[in-house]
């Protein structure tokens, strides 16, 4: 499991505990019904939620949206592989063995159909991915810490061989 | 003000609606089974295009043709509810609607299933036109005009929600404006009473969704439209290639609110049932007009999420995408503030719990748990480790079974004794069926988030074999969840067919549960089909887990045949065989063989290269570069006749 995977794995954990916890209560709590009417309180009280929502997801927001993977440069001492997605095969031109260390700037092409470049580590963890359109020239820029075989997945449904579109390229040890 | 007429008219239109998404649930869902059961048992395995194809069929049949369709027929039944008539256009449009979609979901079905259209439901442009030999253009043109009758359905069915939800009797409105009376269907009198309300209530709750949704979707399906008559000139080779990342944009700009076409006639049908099944009022502020304001206008302008991993040089789509993150968030709102007034509606109230209610509970966590896992694909950074993983499969089904369809199941059990004027046949199997549909749910659709957190990918026919172990313990939920939708079968078919006898209600309007038949044989039906089910499930479970194991892909069995065969040629090819399989397993995709047909360039030209018999099987079996080994997808004869085929082939 990747880093990315193992947070939100814990994150969503916790928020289902605590909307499982507020599920129950909130079924328990029609066998002792109340006697008077606070329904007017509770409307009123909708606008405190929002405002606790509407803060909650400014702070998520504000907390991921400098992380997203647009605009990466690899560089002066890029690595450049070229990638070319076909039904259903990866063709991965390296000129140079890649190498650990040093940024490795993807360029991804496709020949027929959108594809999906996704790329597992020697573990078989997923570790980053892109998408792959036709008439357009895809760019991923990654650095790889380990060195050892790496498979590629396609991850945009291409068609009948989409599960076999499987390749494998290696990093060598810088 | 509802007349007896009116209500005859919705009851006819809703039930006509429940009938048919029904029966098409059965169809989706059937499918559904196969195709977990054919990625568990190898045994089982269907071909792969055919795999795809029902795929294709399984996500527009159920997520559209049941869900979609039911929520849209429940819609006219909860407008006349609260005292808003379907009529003269708007009824004409109704009676329309169904008939555009069951065309549609017809042709869905004969396109994928019997011509072997395979390119999913969002049929991903220009897949529609290369289908590498296992659909021709003719499918593409045919599959393409079913789905823009579904697509027709659904602007017809806008409509008649439009033409309803502005009946100036029901709003009590003075204003001959259309938008104007628009404005208090969505709400707007709760916020600016002056100008829009006319009288204390300005607008029943319900409405708002309908009336939201009601404009969304004709907004987000028109530009599909053009897409779908596009993809059938080019099939009739009228025009050429269209613009790939505009087709895609346009995809999705449909794509994310028609999941919102189910969503939101499903809450008008919470604030409408749930009030009644708590003994008050929706709890409910001002402040949900301002929520769904947001909704009608962040619900058209968020599709690019749908793009977030696409961002090729040269393009605004990045920044695009990156304005979609905050407006995504700004749609959590209407579902958190609903979420609320429903929790609350139901906190402490003298809530009558029966299999119609805790169906809808059960969809209100459903709902919960969805969103959830929405928020963490709706943030960019996040989306990055599950994107097209198993994870979203886990989410949309959370979205679409355990919220929608259960609501379904909900509201279905709720009205049909006032739809059909008969009791419902067998409280105890809805009992069954609610809570095994719930528990069986949240086991298989949890496997899919494990899995997709594991970087299992989506939409693989096989998937890799690490993945196998728990996809063979999803089967036991897989066909719990099954056995039960059989108990809701038979119990809405008894009901219609008026085995309860006649409907009575309590003082709230909920169904008294019929007469309980003291008769024998009931119990011991109810007793064998949830037996018989639970059997099969284990038995199918069970053994498909041993014969997965007793047969391991890609383990040492194989690797030794195919290292035997490259040497000594112990396994002898069949040319023939091999012509077949060398179209099938995709190796024109990369390789020249004039032979078959084939002029990839990725790989070398095989009528150049004339490789021998044993050079194909070394490569076939071990690949070489970017030619992955096929030792796991295919056996040790079958590599042997593709490579007698390619020797022959290129050696005449």
């Amino acid at each position: 499991m990747s880093h990315t995977a193992a947070i939100i794995t814990v994150a969503y954990s916790i928020a289902v505990l605590i909307g499982a916890a507020i599920s129950f209560a909130v079924f328990r709590s029609t066998s002792r019904p109340l006697e008077e009417d606070r329904s007017g309180t509770w409307s009123r009280r909708e606008t405190t939620w929002l405002v606790i929502m509407i803060v909650v997801l400014f702070a998520l927001l504000m907390g991921t949206i400098f992380y997203v993977p647009y605009g990466d440069s690899a560089g002066p001492h890029a690595q450049y592989v070229r990638v070319t997605g076909v039904q259903f095969a990866w063709a991965i031109d390296a000129p140079q063995p890649i190498v650990t260390g040093r940024p490795v700037e993807f360029l991804a092409r496709s020949r027929d159909v959108a594809h999906g470049f996704g790329v597992y580590n020697p573990d078989d963890v997923l570790i980053f991915q892109a998408q792959v359109v036709p008439d357009h020239e895809q760019k991923i820029v990654h650095t790889f810490s380990q060195a050892g075989v790496y498979t590629v997945r396609c991850l945009e449904f291409c068609g009948a061989g989409h599960d076999k579109m499987v390749s494998t390229f290696v990093v060598k040890p810088a | 003000m509802m007349d007896e007429r009116s209500l005859q008219v919705a009851r006819g239109l809703t039930i006509s609606y429940v009938k048919g998404s029904t029966l098409i649930l059965a169809a989706s869902g059937l499918l559904g089974v196969i195709l977990r059961w054919s990625q568990a048992v190898p045994q089982a395995r269907i071909g792969d295009n055919f795999w795809y194809a029902l795929m294709t069929a399984h996500g527009l049949g159920a997520f559209v043709g049941w869900a979609g369709f039911a929520v849209m027929g429940l819609g006219y039944w909860v407008l006349a509810g609260v005292g808003f008539p379907v009529r003269g256009f708007g009824f004409a449009m109704a009676k329309l609607t169904w008939w555009l979609m069951v065309l549609g979901v017809v042709g869905v079905i004969v396109t994928t299933v019997f011509m072997g259209f395979g390119a999913s439901w969002v049929f991903l442009y220009p897949l529609p036109f290369y289908g590498s030999g296992n659909w021709g253009d003719w499918a593409t043109g045919l599959f393409s005009f079913s789905v823009l009758l579904v697509g027709l359905a659904i602007v017809t069915w806008c409509l008649a929600i439009l033409h309803t939800v502005t009946n100036r009797e029901a709003l009590h409105s003075v204003s001959s404006s259309i938008g104007k009376r628009l404005g208090l269907s969505f709400g707007w009198g709760f916020l600016m009473p002056r100008t829009f309300a006319t009288n204390p209530k300005p607008v029943p709750y319900p409405v708002i969704p309908l009336a939201v949704i009601g404009l969304d979707m004709i907004i987000a399906t028109l530009p599909l439209a053009g897409l779908l008559i596009w993809q059938i000139l080019q099939s009739m080779h009228i025009v050429g290639q269209a613009n790939v990342l505009l087709a895609k944009n346009i995809l999705w700009w449909f794509g994310h609110p028609v999941v919102y076409l189910l969503l939101f006639p499903a809450v008008a049908v919470y604030y409408w049932l749930i009030p009644r099944y708590a003994g008050r009022d929706l709890v409910a502020g001002n402040v949900i007009a301002i929520a769904w304001t947001v909704a009608v206008i962040a619900n058209v302008l968020v599709w690019a999420h749908h793009l977030y991993l696409d961002y090729p040089s040269g393009t605004a789509q990045a920044q695009i995408n990156t304005a979609m993150q905050p407006i995504t968030f700004a749609l959590v709102l209407p579902s958190a503030l609903s979420l609320y007034s429903l929790a609350f509606t139901i906190y402490r109230s003298r809530f009558r719990w029966t299999p119609a209610s805790t169906a809808l509970f059960f969809g209100l966590v459903g709902w919960l748990l969805a969103g959830l896992s929405g928020v963490v694909n709706a943030t960019i950074a996040l989306d990055v480790a599950v994107h097209n993983t198993l994870w979203i499969v886990g989410h949309f089904h959370h979205m679409a079974m355990l919220n929608i369809g259960l609501l379904i199941f909900g509201a279905t059990y709720a009205l049909l004794p006032e739809l059909s004027g008969k009791a419902l046949y067998s409280e105890k199997m809805a009992w069954i069926h609610v809570w095994t549909t719930f528990l069986a749910g949240m086991a298989f659709f949890g496997i899919w988030l494990v899995q997709g957190l594991d970087g299992a990918p989506r939409r693989w026919a096989v998937l890799p074999s690490q993945y196998d172990t728990l996809t063979r313990v999803s089967l036991i939920f897989v066909f719990l969840l099954a056995a039960a939708q059989l108990l809701f079968f038979w119990n809405v078919l008894q009901t219609l067919r008026g085995k309860a006898g006649a409907a009575s209600f309590d003082e709230r309007g909920i169904p008294v549960p019929g007469k309980p038949s003291g008769d024998w044989s009931v119990h011991a039906a109810e007793a064998a089909v949830l037996i018989l089910a639970l059997l099969l499930a284990f038995a199918f479970a069970v053994g498909g887990y041993f014969v997965g194991r007793e047969h391991p892909r890609g383990g040492n069995t194989t690797t030794t045949t195919g290292t035997s065969t490259s040497g000594g040629g112990a396994v002898t090819g069949d040319a023939k065989a091999g012509a077949a399989l060398f179209a099938s397993s995709g190796c024109g995709g990369c390789h020249t063989l004039a032979a078959a047909g084939a002029n990839g360039n990725v790989g070398p030209s095989l009528d150049a290269v004339k490789p021998s018999e044993a050079l194909v099987i070394a490569r076939e079996t071990n690949g070489k570069g970017a030619m992955p080994s096929f030792k796991d997808r295919l056996s040790a004869q079958q590599i042997a006749d593709i490579a007698a085929y390619v020797h022959e082939s290129t050696t005449k």
